[in-house]
């Protein structure tokens, strides 16, 4: 009697402890023979970027839980163990959270580093160990020409999304001004000064403010009551467009303000507010009209997307997110081409020059990468709000 | 000068029949209910169960938008809550315990500590335990994980030179400085700018090593200027100056895109090299070299803020920071020493951004954030306030405590929830023992001063109505 | 010609944040009034008011209220918010303040215990709420934000009548219960001289829980109205803490009625250069501005100690 008690008692408390040290291993147990390799992720998990990081880290998780239960590959020769390493989107906790990953010598590749700045601190690192990187969501044009072998991207950069938005901005919807404003964040603000200078390169004519991210949002340390006024300069301004590089969150924000100015034009942003929250956020009413560009193709034509989504909730506890569709493609990719290697071909490098030659035709696009490591074939998709629903409406121009 | 913070009069026995504003009702005519909130191993009681259900909360599961209530219901109604039921009502016990014998306590801790008390201010037994600190210092790292190589440079090393050099502005001057990271920001962008690294640059490229002077030499100009005009505000109107000059300096370096690199920082610093007489070495990317480079530079400024502290000048902070306007009268020129700590702690800071951006080579403005210079802040505080071995060990263990938790998940630890943690162990040590890990002798003294009315503990707070 | 151009709308705007700015800004002003120390955890104090005005909000907001609804409906998310930040308040006071104070440790522990407390509470908000932003629900038709009216050009939201009137109201109550109440004569007599109000029987501990209490109230109150607008997250109070925190000490620390000033004129202050300079330096300005102010005025806008004040 007493004893069952405890055992009761004691249960819950082990599971826990366990749940949380055996990250995803849980078919870890059924092949003890297979030899076990890890993937890991590199990205914000604490911090004011904590959100950003977890929807890449739970995409990363799931990838890994599903090929271990042979769901996406089939059986595999071998088990796969998850090493999450959080360096708080900082370019100086970067360094520390690459030599945790570096130092274990089981695994094999990385998913991230999540940011721009923290990969062009850590990347030096992962090129002297062979260690493949492939990132989500570092959009950064210059982390391609530093000639790490080992880096790879999953997203278009900047200098390709730019362009394509600017055509889209200038060519089809036929915008003589533009007011682009970017959140002042490394991604941002490269993606801005892309669009803005293919812009006035057709002959536009750009405003160009940068209104700092807020704490509403990522890390940021803009202030939120800036967009009152930011609403009321862009209207005086007359543009009939507006282009926000950022985040949904912000973008949201900003577009309840515009509106509630009185604002009249066309808002248009980029893939880092393709999210669903916001149009929540913003509500229907002011998201209606809004153009959103993405590298990226229409998740909900996808067979795979809606119990991609389902399952990732089931583990994440929150809806699936900004960059978790490219994680999980991310790590797909990298088991693919550990699959096709096999136990014995697996090593560091041997995955760095696989990954040259994969192709893997993932959930948000065909992951092919370039010498650099971009992702080949660059397409930017535009998606259009319309009645409280992102749609797809097909190649940019 | 009077203390605003007088010891109140022992709860539930306030003074008698005075006219009082806001007298609580009190001797025998109380209810059973005020008795029993007045007793004191109740009151414990009700602090160590509210303690331990809200550590079942923090190592409990999280919740979510759709059910935020969810995580309190998992961790509160499960039945791992009798464990930490069970552990608050050992602690309660043990806490118990130990009051009523507090007098056998004290006999055992003395005779305990009887031996490290004759031995510590025996000053040759305390130059021998830092000898052997130091050479500890010097081989163990070899043994050790490339991570924790990183982390005993970046994490631990930079953030060692950081403390002790706020130290000598919060904790020897006395003067709060809530915007330390805008000289850390300052020296790490001069050595970007002097090496060729920014989008701005000279003709020709200097060595990182001869950034170092200059980097300082930068710092310390910037604590001038902004010292010069604001040290003679008192307290939190000097916090918030340089609270914002922080700020400014991060926002700057954020929007000069065209001078700065903008958001997307500056990447190819150079590493260290040396190219003397025939000498060539290059501090690459491995971390011992710079580890060891970084040692020799700490030892250095340790034992020159050590002669500092016991020099005139440190006897002159010492007086600003107790009472400075009777530091003032007996002559001392209060705005010159201030300036000077504010120089010095500006160039400490220098020099450490130095290290940083020519190890990591790379530098973004989104590193120098308000959040680090408290992070800084606490290093000091935690570590013992005024105290040079306080602010070593209080970064150490700060610094290094999350990068443990990293390795060791212990007890379902989330990644997510670091800064519960480290908040919980903030609140908890300032609780138990607020004068910090390692306090100096001095400050203790000060402490216990104020304790009995006499001063206060930092010049932090001054009111402002006794400058009038 | 741009600072001209559309004075009154970014004058309008200002002052809405403004009013904003000022509630919070009681908070600090309260506690430095009693303690001398600033509170670094009151940016939780508001977030929590955040959070609770939702939480409430969410239970009770069925259809698109109209009318007498939406004004319950403030009132209502007025109140939980009070009362959220209040209770967190109270609870802050008790946890990382008193303990301290009976030992009496120096200023700057009390400095770090509240940064601890801040840091614990809003990453267990996040942990336990998610991190990602929540909206508020709409409470009037469609939008909080629709125009209201139209004055000398410049076009005032409902969101900021609400604030203004929320604030007006809130702010005046408070100066009447610190200069005419039993409450407020402790709070004063503390703040002049915590020593002899002792003395005098003057319940110090009682008192500075009220003051606490008191500015967490107003704190989350700001918090409610705050999240109305822009939604409520875990890490909402960081930015509006530090600007409150910055008019606190611009109208003189410690002083309430330098506080509501104070709010005011940083509000207004960071508003009306946007129309000529890009948003990304509002912050230098608006420490430029408090900086200047400081070296000509050391004690603040109004410098002057709560006790002198009423």
């Amino acid at each position: 009697m007493q004893n069952r008690l405890l055992r009761k008692l004691a249960v819950p408390a082990v599971a826990v402890a366990v749940s949380a040290l055996s990250l995803g291993a849980t078919a870890a147990t059924a092949a003890a023979s297979a030899p076990t390799y890890t993937i890991a992720y590199e990205g914000p998990l604490s911090g004011g970027n904590a959100q950003l990081g977890l929807n890449m880290k739970f995409a990363v998780q799931l990838a890994i839980n599903q090929a271990n239960a042979g769901r996406t590959f089939g059986k595999l020769p071998f088990q796969l163990k998850f090493l999450p390493s959080d360096d708080q989107g900082s370019a100086t906790q970067s360094p520390t959270a690459a030599q945790q990953v570096i130092g274990d010598s089981s695994v094999m590749a990385v998913v991230g580093p999540a940011f721009s700045g923290a990969t062009k601190a850590a990347e030096p690192l992962y090129a002297q160990a062979h260690l493949a990187t492939v990132s989500p969501s570092a959009t950064a044009p210059e982390l391609a020409q530093h000639g790490w072998r080992n880096f790879f991207r999953v997203v278009a950069d900047d200098n390709a999304q730019g362009p394509a938005d600017a055509t889209f901005a200038v060519k089809t919807l036929k915008a003589k001004t533009i007011f682009s404003i970017d959140d002042g964040s490394a991604y941002a603000s490269g993606l801005a000064t892309a669009f803005d200078n293919a812009a006035k390169k057709m002959g536009a004519k750009v405003t160009h403010q940068t209104a700092l991210g807020t704490t509403q949002c990522q890390a940021g340390t803009g202030n939120v009551q800036q967009y009152s006024a930011v609403a009321t300069t862009v209207k005086d301004s007359k543009a009939p467009v507006t282009f926000y590089a950022g985040y949904y969150c912000d973008f949201a924000l900003l577009a309840k303000s515009l509106r509630a100015a009185g604002y009249k034009g066309t808002l248009m942003s980029d893939d880092g507010s393709l999210d669903p929250h916001y149009v929540s956020e913003a509500g229907a009413k002011v998201a209606n009209g809004t153009f959103i560009s993405c590298a990226c193709a229409d998740l909900s034509k996808s067979a795979a997307a809606a119990p991609f989504a389902k399952q990732f909730e089931a583990i994440a506890h929150f809806p699936v997110g900004t960059y978790s569709a490219e994680a999980y493609d991310a790590t797909n990719t990298i088991i693919s081409v550990m699959k096709q290697l096999g136990p014995k071909g697996i090593n560091r490098a041997s995955i760095v020059n696989a990954l040259h030659h994969v192709t893997y035709k993932g959930l948000t696009k065909v992951v092919h990468f370039q010498a650099n490591g971009n992702i080949a074939g660059t397409a930017v998709y535009i998606y259009h709000v319309v009645k409280g629903k992102i749609v797809e409406l097909g190649l940019a121009p | 000068m009077t203390t605003p913070l007088t010891p109140a009069p022992t709860p539930g026995a306030p003074l008698q029949g005075t006219d009082s504003l806001l007298l609580e009702p009190s001797g025998p005519g109380r209810a059973p209910w005020q008795r029993l909130l007045a007793n004191e191993d109740f009151r414990r009681a009700v602090g160590c169960l509210a303690g331990f259900l809200v550590l079942a909360v923090m190592t409990g599961p999280s919740g979510s938008q759709g059910a935020p209530t969810s995580g309190f219901t998992g961790s509160l109604f499960n039945l791992r809550v009798f464990w930490f039921v069970g552990l608050a009502a050992v602690l309660w016990g043990a806490m118990t315990l130990r009051r009523r014998y507090s007098a056998a306590v004290k006999v055992w801790n003395d005779k305990a500590l009887a031996l490290p008390r004759r031995l510590l201010p025996d000053t040759r037994v305390r130059y021998g335990a830092y000898f052997v600190l130091l050479v500890f210092a010097v081989v163990y790292p070899m043994h050790i994980s490339g991570f924790w190589q990183e982390v005993a440079v970046q994490q631990i090393g930079v953030y060692v030179l950081l403390a002790i050099g706020l130290n000598v502005v919060v904790g020897y001057a006395g003067l709060l400085d809530l915007g330390y990271v805008a000289f850390y920001a300052i020296g790490a962008y001069s050595a970007a700018f002097w090496t060729g690294a920014m989008p701005v640059h000279l003709p020709f490229h200097l060595n990182p090593f001869w950034t170092i002077p200059l980097a300082i030499l930068a710092a310390m100009l910037a604590g001038v200027i902004l010292g010069v005009p604001t040290l003679r505000l008192r307290g939190d109107y000097l916090a918030i100056v340089t609270l914002g000059f922080g700020e400014i300096i991060s926002i700057v370096a954020q929007n000069l895109t065209s001078i700065t690199g903008g958001p997307g920082g500056v990447l190819g610093i150079p590493h260290f090299s040396v190219h003397l007489l025939g000498v060539h070495y290059v501090w690459g990317l491995g971390n011992l070299p710079y580890y060891y480079l970084l040692l020799g530079f700490v030892v250095l400024i340790l034992i020159f803020f050590h002669s500092l502290e016991n020099s005139r000048v440190g006897r002159a902070w010492t007086a600003i920071r107790e009472d400075e306007v009777a530091a003032q009268a007996s002559g001392i020129n209060v705005l010159k020493y201030k300036v000077m700590a504010f120089s010095i702690g500006a160039s400490t800071a220098g020099f450490a951004g130095v290290m940083t951006a020519s190890q990591v080579s790379y530098i973004e403005p989104a590193d120098f954030t308000y959040q680090l210079s408290i992070l800084i802040l606490v290093l000091v505080i935690f570590g013992g306030m005024g105290s040079l071995p306080g602010a070593v060990v209080g970064a150490a263990v700060l610094q290094w405590f999350p990068q443990f938790l990293r390795l060791h998940p212990l007890f379902g630890f989330q990644q997510q929830d670091l800064y519960i943690y480290l908040g919980a162990l903030l609140v908890v040590m300032m609780i138990f023992r607020p004068e910090g890990i390692l306090p100096s002798k001095r400050r203790k003294r000060e402490i216990g001063l104020a304790e009995h009315g006499v001063g206060s503990a930092d010049a932090m707070t001054t009111s402002t109505a006794e400058v009038q | 010609m741009c600072f001209t151009q559309n004075f009154s709308q970014y004058l309008v705007i200002g002052l809405a944040n403004g009013f904003l700015y000022a509630l919070i800004a009681l908070g600090y002003t309260l506690v430095y009034g009693v303690l001398q120390l600033i509170n670094f955890a009151h940016s939780e104090v508001f977030m929590s008011g955040g959070f609770a005005g939702y939480f409430v909000l969410q239970a009770v907001v069925g259809k698109q209220p109209h009318g007498v609804m939406s004004v319950v409906m403030i009132v209502l998310g007025i109140a939980a918010g009070a009362l959220g930040g209040g209770l967190v308040a109270f609870l802050l006071e008790r946890v990382a303040y008193r303990p301290l104070r009976r030992r009496k440790a120096p200023k700057l522990a009390f400095l770090i215990s509240a940064i601890g407390a801040s840091y614990f509470l809003y990453n267990l908000a996040g942990k336990e709420f998610g991190r990602t932003s929540l909206s508020v629900p709409y409470i009037f038709n469609g939008s909080n934000s629709g125009i209201a009216f139209t004055i000398f050009g410049a076009q005032v939201q409902t969101i900021y009548v609400i604030w203004a009137v929320a604030a007006i109201v809130l702010l005046v109550s408070l100066d009447r219960v610190v200069a005419k109440t039993k409450l407020g004569k402790g709070i004063r007599a503390v703040a002049e001289d915590a020593e002899t109000a002792s003395l005098m029987g003057v319940n110090i501990d009682r008192v500075i829980s009220q003051a606490f209490v008191l500015g967490g109230l107003l704190g989350g109150a700001a918090g409610f109205l705050f999240g109305l607008n822009f939604g409520v997250v875990y890490t909402m109070g960081f930015t509006p803490a530090l600007k409150a925190f910055t008019a606190a000490v611009l109208g003189g620390i410690g002083n309430l009625r330098g506080a509501m000033l104070g709010g005011l004129v940083l509000g207004v202050a960071e508003s009306l250069p946007l129309s000529c300079v890009n948003p990304a330096w509002q912050d230098v300005i608006a420490f430029g501005i408090l900086i200047v102010v400081l070296l000509f005025r050391p004690m603040g806008l109004l410098g002057e100690r709560l006790g002198r004040s009423a």
